[in-house]
Parts: C-alpha cells; sequence; structure tokens
C-alpha cells in the first residue's frame, strides 16, 4: 500500500511539463524497447483472449455433452483446454520475461543520464538540495517510473478481458449482461471508497509506527545516559503508552483492510444470486441454454477483480507518471557556473587576481561587492572575520564551485571562466572543515585525487605530515577501513588523512577552511606541523580558526562584509587596534599561551 | 541471566527457539487463533457450498420442479455468501488482533531486553540494526500472522475443503488433484529456491547502489576538488548495470512459472475425466458444472500458497534476529547485594588492563587519585582514554587487575550505589527530545524549578536557555531549536549537579568559537570541580594545564603521570604540545622519567 502515501514534495528544480513534452521524453526512453513492448503488448491481448476461451470452451463442451453425447470427442476437447492453458502460460512467459528487460533497460538508462546529469552540477544545486532527495529521484522515482509500463500493459489486459468477457457475454444474452453490468458500479464504488478510508488510516500508522522509532532510536542512543541516572523504569512507562497506541491504531487499519474483501464478497454474492435466479428462468424459458448460463457463472468471477484493480492502478498510474517528470526535472536543472572556453594549462604557479569580483549566493544578500585582491605565488594567505564576512566565499570562488555576477578573476593571468575545470582543479588542493572520507581504507583515500600513485608515493606523503606519528595510532595502519564517511575515525585523524592526500596531489595551489571542531592536543600537534609542510613554498589560502595559523601567515587579509578592510601581519594588526584586534579578542585569545597561564585563577 | 533491568510480572515466553518462542506468543493469545480457524472452515464451507448450489440451480434449470425452487435456491445463494462474507470478516478480525498483539507483545519483550543489557552490549550494536528489529522485524512477525495466516489457511483449508465436496461427489474425481498437488509442491519449492537468493541479491544490490550514490553526493565537493566525476560516474553505472542484471534474473525466473502451466492442464484432464464418466452415466451436468466450479476454487489458494511460505520464512528470520538479541548474554548485572555505601570518591587502579580478543586497549595502568583531586587524561584518538574512564563507573570490566572505589573493588559494589554517585558526561552529549527542564531533572525527577534553575546557573546555563522564547520549557529537537556542542555540554553539567555525583567523569571535547563561551565553560568546568574527584579527558590545554594531576596515555599504556610542571620537565610527549607555543620550555631532564614507574604513585 506503500503507492498510497509516496511524497510528492516539490523542489525549487521542479517544473511542468507539458504533456506533449512529457510523453515525447517518455517515448525516446522506451523507443530502443520497441520490439520487446510490441511483443508484450501482443502477448497480454493473446493472454486475455486465451483466458476467455477457456469458459467458452468448456460451456460448448457442456451443451454438446448435453444435447449430442456421442458426437462429442473427449480428447479433442482436453487437448484444446490444456494447448489453450499452454498458450496462456507462454504469452504469460514472453510478458512477464521481456517487460522485465525492457523495464530493466529504462531503469538503467534513466538512471545513468540522472547522474551523468547531477554530477556536472556546480555547488549551488547541491548546497540547495538534500542529499537524500537527489538520491531518492535517481534511485526511486527511476523505478516508480518505470512502473507506468508494467501498470499500462497491466491496465490494459485487464480492460480487454473485461471488454472482451462483455462483448461476447452481450452476443449471447443481453439480459444477463445487463444483470452484470448493473451490479459492477457498486463493486468499483465501494472499491474506491475503500481507498479513501484506508489512505487516511495508512497515514495516522505510520506517524504512530515513526512515533515508536523515534522513542526506540532515542532510547537506544541515550542508553547510557538511562543507565547513569538509573531511569530505565521512566522511559519503559513511556514506552508502553507509545507502543500500546501503535497497537491501537494498526489494529484499526488492519481492521479496514481485513473487511474490503467480506465486503465485496457479499456484493458479489448477491450478483451470482441475481444471476442464478435471472439466468435460471432464462433458460427454463428456453431462450438460453445451460452451457450459456454456465459461461456467466463463470464469467462473474474472472470479471470482478480486474474491475476492483483498476481503481488502484489508475492512481499508481499517475504517481509513476509525476515520478517520471521528477527524474526529469533533476536532470534538466540548469547550471549557474558556465565555463566560456576550454583551455588546459600545463602548469599553474598560484598566482590569483579578483578584479571587481561581485558575488551573491542569491540575489537579496551581496558576499562580495567590488572586490578585488591580488595573492601572489608562494604566499600564505589567511583571511579573517565574522561569520558571514565573505571568507569562505573567496575559496569557493577560486575553487570555482560556484558562478560570481560581476568582475574577474585570473589564474596566473587567464580568465578562470577559459579554463577546462577538471584540468584546472587537478592543480587545486582543497581540505574543508570537516574533510569528506570515503568508505575505504586511509590508503585509498589518500590516493583519492591522484589514482596514478602507487601505495610507495601515498606511503611518503602519510609519513610527510606529522612526522607520520599519526599512523600508529591507527589499528592497521594505512590499511584501517575508515568506515562510512570516515566515521571510523576521528575529526583529527580524518584532517591528517586529508593533508596526505593533498600533499600527494602536490596541488599549485592549497585552500584551506580550517576546522572549528575541537581535537585532542596531541592531534592537534601533529596537524599543525602536517600544515607546515603543505604550505611550504605553496599559494596557500586560509579561511583561520586557529591562532597558530594566522601567526604563521605571510599576510593576514581582515574582512567585514564582503570587503578588506584591513591587512598585514599579526603583531602590526594587533597594534593598531581595529577590526583585528577586536576579532583576535573574540575568537582567538583564548587560544593563547597567556589566556591558559591566567586560567587558573579565572574562576576561583 | 544477568540482568541491569528487570520488570516485575512480566509474562514469560519460551525463548528456546525461533519457533518455539513464537508458538508462546501465539500460545497467550490461543483463543484467537483457534476462533479464527473455526470462522475460515465457515467461511469455506460456504464457499465450497456455493458451487454446490451452483451446480443444484444448473440442475434446477434442466429438470424443473416447482416455481419457486429456483428462487429459493438464488436466496440460499445470497445466505451463504452472506455467510462466507461474516466468517471471513470475523475470521480477519481476530487474526487481525492475534497479530498486532504479537508484534507489540514482542516489541515490548525486546525493549525491556534493550534496557537489560549493558553498555558493552550497545557499544557493538549499531543503532540502525536495532532499529530494523524493532520495526521491520516486528512487522515480519505480524504479516507472518495476518496475511500469513489466511494465507496459510487458505491454502490448507481452500484445497482441502474442495477436495472433500468434489470427494462427496464422486470420489473418482480426486485423482487429478490428488496427482497435480504432489508435483505442484516439488516445483514450487525448486521454484522459490531459486528466486530467493536472486530477490536477496537484488535487494543488496539496489542498498550498495544507494549507499554509493549518496557517499558521492554527499562528498561532492571532494569529487569535484579531485576532478573525480568520472570515475564516480562510472562507480554508480557498475553498481545500476549489477542491479539491472538482478532485476531481469528475476523475472525470467518468474516468467517460468511452471504452476500455471500445470494447473492448466490439470484443469483440461479433471474436464476429460468428468466428461468420460458422464458418457457412463455416473455423473450429471449439474455436478460437471459442480465439480469443475470447485476445481476452480484452488486456483486462488495454488497460487497464494507460494507468498504464504516465504511469509512464514521471513516472520520465522525476523523472529530469528529478534531473539539474537533478546538472548544476548549481557555481562553485568545489578548486583543487588554488593556493597552500597555513601562514596568518597578516591579512585585506585591495581595494573589494570582491558581488552578484545582481538588486542588490548589498555595494558598495565596503575595510578591513585584522592578524593576531590582532578586529573586530566591525556592522549591521541584510540590511545584507550576514554576505555579508562569508562571502567570507573562498569561500563565495562576490567580484563586483569582491579579497580578500587574507597577501597573496595567496582565489582563488588552494588550496581545501582556506584553508578548514582558518578556521573558521566560524554563527548556526544546525548540529550533526549523533552524541555530542557526536563533534561536537567533527568536524573532527579522530583526536582524543584529552583533546584533546576540553581544547577543550570552553576553550570553557566541560565542564561542562554532564558534567551529561548519558552526559557526552560524549551522542547530540545524542535522547530529550530538547535543547542551548539557547548550549550548542550552545559546542560548536561546542569544535569549533573543536581544528581550531585561524587566522581564526575567529564568527556569535555566542544569547541569554543568565540573567547566569551570559553569563558564560561571554563567557569562551569571550574564550578564541576568543586567538591569532588573529576576525570577529564580534555581539549582545552588551560584545563589540562591547572589539573591537580595529568595522565598522558599512549597506545593503551600510561607513558606519563604528574602535574604540569612535572611533565614539562620529563615528558617528550606532553612538551610537543607546548612546543608550539612560542612558549620557553624548560630543559627535559632524563630520558629515564618518561616511563611510569608505579612506586612513586602509590601514596
Amino acid at each position: 500500500m506503500g503507492f498510497f502515501m509516496d511524497g510528492l514534495d516539490a523542489e525549487a528544480y521542479d517544473r511542468q511539463y507539458s504533456d506533449r513534452e512529457l510523453v515525447k521524453r517518455i517515448v525516446s526512453y522506451f523507443r530502443p524497447q520497441l520490439p520487446r513492448m510490441v511483443i508484450v503488448a501482443t502477448a497480454v491481448v493473446l493472454t486475455a483472449g486465451v483466458d476467455v476461451l477457456l469458459p467458452i470452451i468448456i460451456s460448448r463442451s457442456l451443451d454438446t455433452l448435453q444435447n449430442d453425447p456421442a458426437s462429442a470427442n473427449l480428447l479433442l476437447i482436453t487437448s484444446l483446454i490444456t494447448v489453450v492453458a499452454s498458450l496462456s502460460w507462454v504469452f504469460n512467459m514472453l510478458r512477464q520475461w521481456l517487460s522485465a528487460e525492457a523495464v530493466g533497460n529504462v531503469v538503467l538508462n534513466l538512471r545513468e543520464d540522472a547522474v551523468d546529469a547531477i554530477t556536472e552540477r556546480d555547488l549551488s544545486f547541491y548546497d540547495t538540495f538534500p542529499s537524500g532527495k537527489i538520491v531518492s529521484r535517481v534511485t526511486s522515482d527511476t523505478a516508480a517510473f518505470a512502473q507506468v509500463v508494467v501498470l499500462t500493459i497491466d491496465l490494459m489486459s485487464r480492460i480487454l478481458l473485461v471488454g472482451f468477457l462483455l462483448i461476447y457475454l452481450a452476443t449471447v444474452s443481453t439480459k444477463l449482461t445487463l444483470v452484470l453490468v448493473t451490479i459492477s458500479p457498486f463493486v468499483m464504488g465501494a472499491a474506491l471508497g475503500f481507498r479513501k478510508i484506508a489512505r487516511d488510516w495508512v497515514t495516522q500508522s505510520r506517524r504512530v509506527l515513526a512515533e515508536v522509532s523515534n522513542h526506540i532510536q532515542e532510547t537506544v542512543s541515550g542508553i547510557g545516559v538511562a543507565k547513569t541516572f538509573r531511569q530505565e523504569s521512566t522511559i519503559y512507562d513511556e514506552f508502553l503508552d507509545v507502543n500500546n497506541r501503535s497497537y491501537k491504531i494498526n489494529l484499526r487499519t488492519g481492521f479496514t483492510f481485513s473487511s474490503i474483501f467480506p465486503i465485496l464478497n457479499v456484493i458479489i454474492g448477491f450478483g451470482t444470486a441475481g444471476l442464478l435466479y435471472v439466468g435460471g428462468k432464462t433458460v427454463l424459458s428456453g431462450s438460453l441454454s445451460a452451457g450459456d448460463w454456465y459461461l456467466f457463472i463463470q464469467g462473474m468471477a474472472l470479471f470482478w477483480f480486474p474491475l476492483t484493480s483498476i481503481a488502484s492502478f489508475w492512481s499508481q498510474f499517475q504517481l509513476g507518471l509525476a515520478a517520471g517528470e521528477r527524474v526529469f526535472a533533476i536532470m534538466d536543472a540548469e547550471n549557474k557556473v558556465v565555463q566560456t572556453a576550454n583551455h588546459v594549462l600545463d602548469q599553474v604557479r598560484g598566482d590569483i587576481r579578483f578584479e571587481h569580483v561581485d558575488f551573491w549566493y542569491n540575489e537579496n544578500e551581496t558576499v562580495l561587492k567590488n572586490f578585488s585582491l591580488h595573492i601572489q605565488t608562494g604566499e600564505t594567505l589567511a583571511l579573517v572575520g565574522h561569520t558571514g564576512s565573505g571568507k569562505s566565499s573567496i575559496t569557493k570562488l577560486i575553487a570555482r564551485f560556484y558562478e560570481f555576477q560581476g568582475g574577474k578573476i585570473l589564474v596566473d593571468g587567464h580568465d578562470i571562466r577559459t579554463l577546462s575545470l577538471t584540468d584546472y582543479r587537478r592543480f587545486l588542493g582543497i581540505v574543508s572543515q570537516t574533510p569528506f572520507l570515503f568508505d575505504g581504507t586511509v590508503m585509498d583515500n589518500i590516493r583519492y585525487g591522484s589514482p596514478e600513485a602507487t601505495e610507495q608515493e601515498a606511503e611518503r606523503a602519510a609519513q610527510a605530515v606529522g612526522g607520520g606519528d599519526w599512523i600508529k595510532s591507527l589499528p592497521q595502519g594505512l590499511h584501517t577501513a575508515v568506515g562510512e564517511r570516515g566515521s571510523s575515525l576521528s575529526m583529527g585523524q580524518r584532517q591528517l588523512v586529508a593533508l596526505a592526500r593533498v600533499l600527494l596531489q602536490n596541488p599549485s595551489i592549497f585552500i584551506l577552511d580550517e576546522a572549528t571542531a575541537s581535537i585532542d592536543p596531541l592531534t592537534e600537534t601533529l596537524i599543525q606541523e602536517g600544515l607546515d609542510t603543505v604550505m611550504d613554498n605553496r599559494t596557500s589560502i586560509v579561511v583561520a580558526h586557529r591562532l597558530s595559523t594566522i601567526k604563521n601567515a605571510d599576510r593576514i587579509i581582515v574582512l567585514r562584509e564582503g570587503e578588506i578592510i584591513e591587512e598585514g601581519s599579526h603583531e602590526d594588526l594587533l597594534a593598531q587596534g581595529g577590526h583585528y584586534a577586536e576579532l583576535y579578542n573574540t575568537y582567538f585569545r583564548h587560544q593563547s599561551l597567556e589566556y591558559i597561564e591566567a586560567s587558573g585563577e579565572l574562576i576561583a | 541471566m544477568k540482568s541491569e533491568f528487570t520488570v516485575a510480572n512480566a509474562y514469560r515466553y519460551n525463548r528456546s527457539s525461533p519457533v518455539r518462542w513464537i508458538a508462546s506468543h501465539l500460545w497467550r493469545h490461543k483463543f484467537f487463533l483457534m476462533f479464527s480457524v473455526v470462522c475460515w472452515l465457515s467461511a469455506y464451507a460456504s464457499f465450497s457450498t456455493l458451487q454446490v448450489i451452483i451446480g443444484r440451480a444448473a440442475d434446477e434449470v434442466l429438470n424443473p420442479s416447482s416455481d419457486n425452487a429456483l428462487l429459493f435456491i438464488a436466496l440460499t445463494a445470497i445466505g451463504v455468501s452472506l455467510m462466507d462474507s461474516m466468517s471471513s470478516l470475523t475470521g480477519a478480525f481476530l487474526l487481525e488482533t492475534l497479530g498486532k498483539r504479537f508484534q507489540r507483545d514482542a516489541r515490548e519483550e525486546l525493549y525491556i531486553s534493550l534496557l537489560s543489557k549493558s553498555q558493552v552490549f550497545h557499544d557493538r550494536q549499531r543503532t540502525g540494526d536495532i532499529m530494523a528489529r524493532a520495526t521491520e522485524d516486528m512487522t515480519g512477525l505480524s504479516d507472518m500472522v495476518i496475511p500469513g495466516f489466511i494465507f496459510i489457511f487458505d491454502s490448507c483449508i481452500g484445497i482441502v475443503m474442495p477436495l472433500l465436496f468434489i470427494a462427496s461427489i464422486k470420489v473418482d474425481l480426486l485423482l487429478v488433484p490428488l496427482v497435480f498437488l504432489v508435483i505442484y509442491v516439488f516445483v514450487v519449492r525448486n521454484y522459490v529456491r531459486r528466486l530467493n537468493p536472486v530477490i536477496a541479491r537484488q535487494r543488496d544490490q539496489f542498498g550498495v547502489m544507494n549507499a554509493g550514490l549518496e557517499e558521492s553526493i554527499s562528498g561532492i565537493e571532494i569529487v569535484k576538488a579531485s576532478a573525480q566525476e568520472a570515475f564516480e560516474r562510472l562507480k554508480f553505472r557498475q553498481n545500476a548495470r549489477q542491479f539491472k542484471d538482478y532485476f531481469v534474473q528475476q523475472g525470467r525466473i518468474e516468467s517460468r512459472y511452471l504452476p500455471l502451466l500445470m494447473y492448466g492442464i490439470a484443469f483440461g484432464l479433471m474436464f476429460l475425466h468428468c466428461m468420460s464418466l458422464y458418457r457412463q452415466d455416473e455423473l450429471s451436468i449439474a455436478n460437471i458444472i459442480a465439480v469443475m466450479g470447485l476445481f476452480g476454487v484452488w486456483r486462488f489458494p495454488v497460487f497464494i500458497s507460494i507468498f504464504s511460505w516465504s511469509l512464514m520464512e521471513n516472520g520465522l528470520n525476523s523472529a530469528r534476529r529478534i531473539l539474537t538479541i533478546i538472548n544476548a548474554e549481557t555481562d553485568l548485572d545489578e548486583n543487588a547485594t554488593g556493597y552500597a555505601g555513601e562514596l568518597r570518591g578516591e579512585i585506585t587502579f591495581e595494573a589494570v588492563s582491558f581488552g578484545y580478543e582481538d588486542g588490548m586497549v589498555l595494558e598495565d595502568i596503575s595510578f591513585h587519585i584522592k578524593p576531590g583531586q582532578t586529573v586530566a587524561i591525556v592522549g591521541q584518538t584510540g590511545s584507550g582514554k576514554s576505555t579508562l574512564t569508562e571502567l570507573v563507573n562498569r561500563t565495562y570490566d576490567a580484563t586483569a587487575g582491579r579497580i578500587l572505589i574507597d577501597g573496595v573493588d567496582v565489582r563488588d559494589w552494588n550496581l545501582d550505589a556506584l553508578r548514582s554517585h558518578i556521573s558521566k558526561i560524554e563527548q556526544d552529549i546525548f540529550l533526549f527530545s523533552r524541555t530542557i527542564a526536563e533534561n536537567i531533572a533527568f536524573g532527579a525527577p522530583d526536582a524543584s524549578q529552583e533546584l533546576i534553575e540553581q544547577a543550570a546557573k552553576e553550570a553557566q546555563a541560565h542564561q542562554f536557555i532564558l534567551s529561548f522564547k519558552d526559557g526552560y520549557q524549551t522542547k530540545i529537537g524542535e522547530r529550530g531549536v538547535t543547542l551548539s556542542g557547548g550549550q548542550r555540554q552545559r546542560i548536561a553539567l546542569a544535569r549533573a549537579f543536581l544528581s550531585n555525583p561524587r566522581i564526575l567523569i567529564l568527556d569535555d571535547s566542544t569547541s569554543a568559537i568565540d573567547s566569551a563561551t570559553e569563558d564560561e565553560i571554563q567557569k562551569a568546568i571550574k564550578r564541576a570541580q568543586q567538591g569532588r574527584t573529576v576525570l577529564l579527558i580534555t581539549h582545552r590545554l588551560s584545563q589540562i594545564r591547572w589539573a591537580d594531576r595529568i595522565l598522558v596515555v599512549d597506545q593503551g599504556k600510561l607513558v606519563a603521570s604528574g602535574s604540569h610542571e612535572e611533565l614539562l620537565h620529563s615528558s617528550p610527549h606532553y612538551r610537543r604540545i607546548f612546543a608550539r607555543y612560542d612558549a620557553a620550555l624548560p630543559d627535559i631532564e632524563s630520558e629515564a622519567l618518561e616511563v611510569y614507574m608505579p612506586s612513586e604513585e602509590v601514596i
């Protein structure tokens, strides 16, 4: 019943496709599967035809048997039934097999295209949309969309079956067909009404299940606290409450679902009784044969099921189309970063020039306005300022993760917009605040940016960071698995791995967004030593949060609201007593030795 | 079995095997089960009777007896189908209740067992795994009952009942159905054996594909920065292709579902049998209609039985997984009869080692802490410093050596008495999704608002709590109220102050973004140190600098111990930390001092 509640949350990149556009798009994915689809459709029609044939053969045989027993060829009749049943199986086999292939191929193509498209997107796209939603569009929505094919075929087969039956029955006896048709709306109505009620109940069931899950999740995560404070029985009582509520609501939902078939059966029971009576009278009056009458009774069974399911198929069909629309929308989302040329550089020295750059993430908040800055080859530049002053934005523009709206950025004199991004970024080494590691070993992660490097080279890079002391504390050295997103390493260790990764890559420009998370003093020391190695002889741009980093920088740029208001060395700037001095007192003072020494008297 | 938490009068289930466990749960509600079987019998009896009635109607049509006979038959048909519906409705309701009760009871049982397990157990379990047991596997259990049992009833009764009716018409006619059944069982078993592994592989592959893509997207910045988009695309393509192969494989197996063909052939043979009996005048047309109708009843149970088997298997697997957790041995127990005196806060480690089979975490650690001292523990991640503190409140038990609190081995303490005097503030501070006041009063639910505020003030939390719109009634984790690490830590400190422990273990790794917050945190921690023993794992140099004693741990060994000044003289490890501050370091005295000497430490 999952399809009842599948979310239709809209995102900014969602768009309304016209039906014509949507159909065109869909057709382009299905065209390669056309031969399979044609065979499947044919098989569906034939299966429906054959299924109808079976009761007809039996009823005709019964008539012959009754009226002229001698002429009936039993073996012929039996082989006919057997052949029909076999054909039905063969057609069904073709249908299932080929539609699995068709669906599989469509989903695969769609997924590949979607992933190709999203990996081309710039970072503003990823900032805006949570990764979970992107993933579900690529994996779940594509599957839901492909169900449209199956559903179309199923729906067709059911409508055909009902259609064939009705047409044939009408030629035999209009009167009985009318009885059958009269009951149909009641059956459909009951099925639809049930859907409406069930939808509400299911929503409530899901909500209460989420509540139970949350409670247990919280208990398991907080079990340490509960045990420390010996509060197990309190949370147990709360659990009982939630669990009982969940039981009651689930039971109610279960009752609703259980009642649908018995209710439909009652309606169908009336139908059967009606046909028994009316049909019997008609046979008695001589205008209908016993065989035809049998056909009607059998026909009813074949007739009801497709009728009740058509109602639910329709909404599934719509959901499938909507899913398709969501997949296309994510493929068609537009890139903001646009390169005007594709120049490949042999070498990057690391001379960076911002010329009157304007930049904003969204139009209401300008981050950089008419911003100019020249970073020289080999320079270590520290950026300091309050949150939102534009420090990180500068580094992101150098990495060309975002598009800027005015001015120019030049790298070694080349307009950044004319560079081949894949090539240019090979010259960049970036360590973010919370370094991301891929599931795999430490070694895999060090080599991530330079897959062509040998293990020895990677090991040398690792040893160069903090004298290699951090490797000893890893259980399996460089072959330690880092876990999902590096979760089995501490934040400090992840930074050390990221530094080794950059060192192996040997970039011309090093960009560091310093961690704000605190790291144990020993590891912190190793990181600082590692940074000294990485920054040596390399253009380095650091969003600084560490006192030691700013002290070591060649130049400190003090930013406020996207403007450079002071620059110079730590001592000079501190002596000036300007914005830097204020920043120092706010963010860096407590990292100084003086503070540490004085803290003994701080409280008392 | 050892347990840290028990519920009085809990219903006892048989936990010796999954099947017995399921049976004992069902036995608890046995009347529901028995009555529902009765309902299902009645439903199938009605349904089969309907086929007979249809046959009788045919008889009536061919050999009319009276004017009203047909009307009577029609009315009987309505009555019978009402009977059918009512029976199956009641039966379903009963099973529904049984299934949901099973789910509720089993979840409660699991929950109690989770509470009773030691921290060691919880550390080794991933939250996701336990969540899967508590939700998906519970659904697996209830699905086994409903619709699983319905399918089973349908399969059993739905197959047997028509057979009985057919036999009552003509025993000879059982030939074809029985032969069909025997072949069917073998064919289906074979089919399921081929299909299930493919479905499982496909499901796993979907997980792999999803997780891989999720990873690429979460790490997109590094992917782009390293220009590895093509590599990530290739990785996804391989995963997606593999998934498609399994998907098509499943379709191929399903498309060759033989029972469908067999049923068709059996239908033909059945008809042949009927016709030949008719020729021999042993069967009437009306009977043929009834028999073919009855054999038609089989269509449904024969196909549904596949699902019933997989639902049973699924339920059994769920039960097995749930039982594994419930039956997992926990290594600690409440030790209700143990020592339960006042606790002063003296801690002694005597040659303590701790480790798992695959390696030692701590080796031969000895030290002594006087009541009221503050001891900072310094070491790299993975050096074992957290584990060291976890031995004190018996989160774990040492594998060798002894830990004495006030001279009494922790294993001889009453667990409740021991833990109620030891408070621990974790690195990842856990707060419940309740109000701030409730969180602070978590260990002392009866505390007055005044006391709560008092504790918050001492923890330097009062100010920022009042800055929230709802103050102390602010619910944590709701509508954008997110607390910074420093704020969470101060709430945890307030929580600890209120329960006033003799020993406080503080795993402090929060970072203050600004100096003002740092001042607040410093004050709160300083306050916490007053009048109690404090074990401090901290990243704050100022806290380390001013601790009464510093323990330096490296790869599970205690490599140095002493005050700040002493260590600056003696420990290269410790000196390295301060080297990057341009502080003038004293000369290192002797390499020999680096090795820890227990004789010095024992008072």
